[in-house]
């Protein structure tokens, strides 16, 4: 078989009985809507005129807002968590002082930050930031922490005797050395970060692919549920993509 | 006294002590030479008697307990491009390719991209590594990256070259090429080498003098000198001469 097909496969299959099971009407179609319903509301959403239909055109809308909170909530974990896990993994203070706390952090599920940020930020877009950025922060911090930590003591000592200072070596030996942890802290961050930012944008805001899913909910719109779905899937598999395009343009040996 | 100008080289009384398990181990005692310039050194010795410790105490890697290095009159306390080391393990940095890898310290001391370039060229000429510029690490042979490690530090034009069983990794056939290369490079730029290995043929067909040292506590057993014309041949009747003597050194 053609080797680009396999990964078709599946996602084909599933289309398949989902439509074998909709055109038999083995569910019943307003629990879970006909594929092609949900293609022409989908369609409708993403392409339609604004007006036409309740949630015709607003995709755009509905992505920007999704991609600032993304951007905002990723952004301050990377900002945090990259720099805090390289020291923990490179300095044993940094290591002991941080350690306990953060694996005592980790244990507290993403999802229990809710009430409290409501009550701390309101609903809105700040709430969705600090949830986001709340659960991206710990893959970062603990892969680039195990990456710093696994670096070769033989790498900053070649590095050393070539005339690399202290401060430069974190730049040109300890990160690009690491970098394969770190990506890996990056993707799983990423990844998780979809997750938070649909938690958060259900919680009343007016946009947001989040929020689209849980008005549809309301109006008893399963067709926009599944599109919300959909589209939340393709966009996070697209942004890991990006990040590893991104990545991969930067540093070689990342991938 | 060993701190005149003169010496290129001088190692004074080292001893250096690693914490053990309640008793400290003694790795190094009372260790004195001196190299001088353009020389090649050789340090023999089974596994544990402190022959890398000791290379790493010449690079500035580790500090020594008592006793110091000194290097045309001044202390070695810290790593510098003047002592280079050619490690024994992969030590290139697996994310550039070979002539990064070859550029890499010289980007430290000069900004202008045309000459390093060229010199980076020459180098890999030099090395015969001309066709693997674009390769990463992990893409070429055992051989072939400490040839890149040999030219990213000779591309530096270090004063002492500190090569720590550089090629005891390789197979027998490109080990002993790669003592040729590094024969015919002392050759043209005739730095001091002090080069450590297990292997007492290589030994004595690279060293003016080889340094045997003694395990538990590390010390200096006795020190050969070669005095074998070069080219050297391993068949040669003196080769043999100096080759059982050592190993038999080596032995007791």
């Amino acid at each position: 078989m053609n080797d680009r097909l396999i990964p078709w496969v599946l996602p084909f299959t599933v289309f398949l009985l989902w439509f074998l099971s909709s055109e038999m009407e083995i569910v019943p179609l307003y629990l879970f809507p006909h594929p092609f319903e949900v293609a022409q509301s989908g369609w409708s959403y993403i392409f339609g005129k604004i007006g036409d239909e309740p949630y015709a055109g607003r995709f755009v809308y509905d992505l920007a807002a999704s991609c600032t909170r993304i951007s905002l909530g990723f952004g301050l974990a990377v900002m945090t968590a990259l720099p805090l896990g390289l020291m923990s993994g490179r300095n044993r203070f940094v290591h002991r002082l941080l350690g306990t706390s953060v694996d005592g952090l980790r244990a507290v599920p993403g999802i229990t930050w809710l009430p409290l940020a409501m009550v701390w930020f309101g609903i809105g877009i700040k709430t969705t930031v600090f949830l986001v950025g709340m659960a991206a922060f710990f893959p970062i911090y603990l892969n680039s922490a195990t990456g710093a930590r696994e670096v070769d003591p033989l790498l900053l000592q070649a590095g050393a005797m070539m005339g690399v200072n202290r401060f430069n070596a974190v730049f040109r030996i300890l990160i690009p050395a690491a970098m394969p942890s770190i990506v890996t802290g990056l993707r799983l961050g990423l990844g998780i970060s979809w997750a938070y930012l649909v938690l958060g944008e259900l919680t009343g805001v007016p946009n947001g692919l989040g929020a689209i899913i849980m008005d549809a909910r309301m109006v008893g719109r399963t067709d926009i549920i599944v599109v919300g779905i959909f589209l939340v899937s393709v966009i996070g598999r697209l942004s890991d993509l990006l990040l590893k395009l991104l990545l991969r343009f930067c540093f070689k040996n990342a991938l | 006294m060993l701190c005149d100008k003169n010496v290129f080289l001088g190692v004074e009384n080292l001893g250096k002590q690693f914490p053990g398990n309640g008793t400290p181990l003694t790795v190094l005692e009372n260790i004195n030479f001196e190299a001088e310039d353009g020389e090649v050194i050789s340090i023999v010795g089974r596994s544990g008697c402190g022959k890398s410790t000791l290379l790493k105490i010449l690079a500035g890697f580790l500090k020594p307990d008592s006793g110091s290095v000194f290097f045309k009159g001044s202390r070695v306390h810290r790593p510098g491009p003047d002592r280079c080391v050619v490690f024994q393990e992969d030590a290139l940095f697996p994310w550039l390719t070979a002539g990064e890898n070859i550029a890499f310290g010289l980007k430290r001391q000069i900004r202008d991209g045309s000459r390093i370039e060229r010199e980076v060229d020459r180098f890999l000429d030099l090395m015969g590594l001309s066709q693997f510029r674009d390769y990463l690490p992990r893409e070429i042979s055992g051989g072939m990256k400490q040839r890149v490690a040999l030219a990213r530090v000779l591309i530096l034009n270090p004063e002492i070259l500190l090569m720590d069983e550089p090629f005891a990794a390789l197979d027998a056939q490109t080990r002993e090429e790669m003592q040729e290369l590094l024969l015919e490079l002392w050759g043209q730029f005739s730095h001091t080498i002090v080069f450590v290995t297990h292997d007492v043929g290589e030994a004595v067909a690279i060293s003016d003098r080889v340094i045997v040292m003694d395990k538990n506590p590390g010390r200096i057993k006795d020190v050969i000198n070669i005095e074998l014309e070069r080219p050297r041949r391993r068949e040669d009747v003196n080769f043999m001469r100096f080759y059982s003597r050592l190993y038999k050194l080596l032995r007791d």
